[in-house]
């Protein structure tokens, strides 16, 4: 028997997998982007369908619960991703600012 | 050729007079709007200054930089940094690059803190600018005794090798940085600064050891 979290979260990335495949045909998304996606939504959904599954690599690695494990792997990825994405925003700051200031000298 | 720069945002009722009072001591003068709202571009243009126009607002260090990549495309031996707010006195310019060239130093630092003339209120004497001395320290910078006086005259070899990639406040504490890093000759000389506004809060404090955090991570 499936329970709530169960059904809204399958429901939800669902409603991801789709958008991703949307953003990946707008060209808003390169091809590699759309498979990590697609395999983290699919990846979440088996371990939120079956818990235990997570619970054997959880062992291995020496944590007591999957879902302590799955806790700790998610913080790593969603820090990994803030700091790429500090740094891409950076980047764009510099680019921004070369184009503003050659326009400006460029009269 | 010695360049006033002048960074500017939304002082339309400043600009004028303040590019009027420095053409008296400076060969040219350039004032980088930072994409003003106001008539500051018409304002400055008016009182005969070379106007650079930022379109979407970059931020003070960024327009000291625009003004230093104009400064050496024109070849100039100095560059004068000035604020547009009628804070500081234009009579304090002649003394200072006097002194520079006496003393064969590089860059030439204002401070308001070697005379009284300057009406500084009490918090940001005793609180804010030694908490800004703090940061500069852990930042690398060299010690001066006014670190965010907008005052500087630097000469070509500093203009040259000083290029500021902070395009916010925190553009002081990286001039002190590079200052250091080159190992550039610098003085200080004292200026006198006349408070219109509270200028710059404790907020604006955090924000610079923020920005100055960052600078040193995503490099």
């Amino acid at each position: 028997m499936l329970s709530v979290f169960q059904v809204v979260f399958i429901l939800f990335a669902l409603f991801a997998i789709v958008s991703v495949v949307n953003k990946r045909r707008e060209s808003s998304l390169g091809p590699k982007g759309m498979l990590f996606w697609i395999l983290f939504w699919v990846g979440a959904s088996i371990v939120v369908m079956w818990p235990e599954s997570v619970q054997i690599i959880a062992r291995r690695f020496g944590i007591g619960r999957g879902v302590d494990f799955v806790i700790y792997i998610a913080l790593v990825i969603i820090f990994f991703i803030l700091f790429r994405l500090h740094v891409k925003f950076e980047e764009l700051k510099r680019d921004l600012t070369k184009v503003v200031r050659d326009k400006a000298l460029d009269k | 050729m010695f360049i006033a720069i002048v960074p500017a945002h939304n002082e339309e009722k400043t600009i004028g007079s303040v590019v009027q009072s420095l053409f008296e001591h400076v060969d040219s003068v350039v004032v980088v709007d930072d994409a003003s709202s106001d008539a500051t571009s018409r304002e400055a243009e008016h009182a005969q200054a070379i106007v650079l126009r930022h379109e979407i607002n970059l931020g003070q260090g960024a327009a000291l930089e625009t003004g230093h990549t104009y400064a050496r495309g024109m070849n100039a031996d100095y560059v004068l940094h000035f604020d547009a707010d009628e804070q500081f006195d234009a009579a304090d310019i002649d003394p200072a690059l006097e002194k520079l060239q006496a003393q064969g130093a590089d860059i030439l630092f204002g401070s308001r803190f070697f005379d009284k003339r300057s009406n500084m209120p009490w918090f940001k004497r005793h609180v804010l600018a030694p908490l800004g001395r703090i940061v500069n320290l852990l930042f690398g910078a060299v010690q001066v005794t006014d670190a965010h006086n907008g005052f500087r005259i630097l000469n070509k070899k500093a203009l040259d090798k000083i290029r500021i990639t902070q395009n916010r406040m925190a553009h002081a504490t990286e001039i002190l940085a590079l200052t250091k890093k080159y190992h550039l000759n610098y003085i200080e000389f004292p200026v006198q600064v006349t408070y219109h506004e509270y200028g710059q809060r404790a907020v604006g404090g955090f924000k610079i050891v923020r920005d100055l955090l960052w600078g040193k991570i995503v490099k």
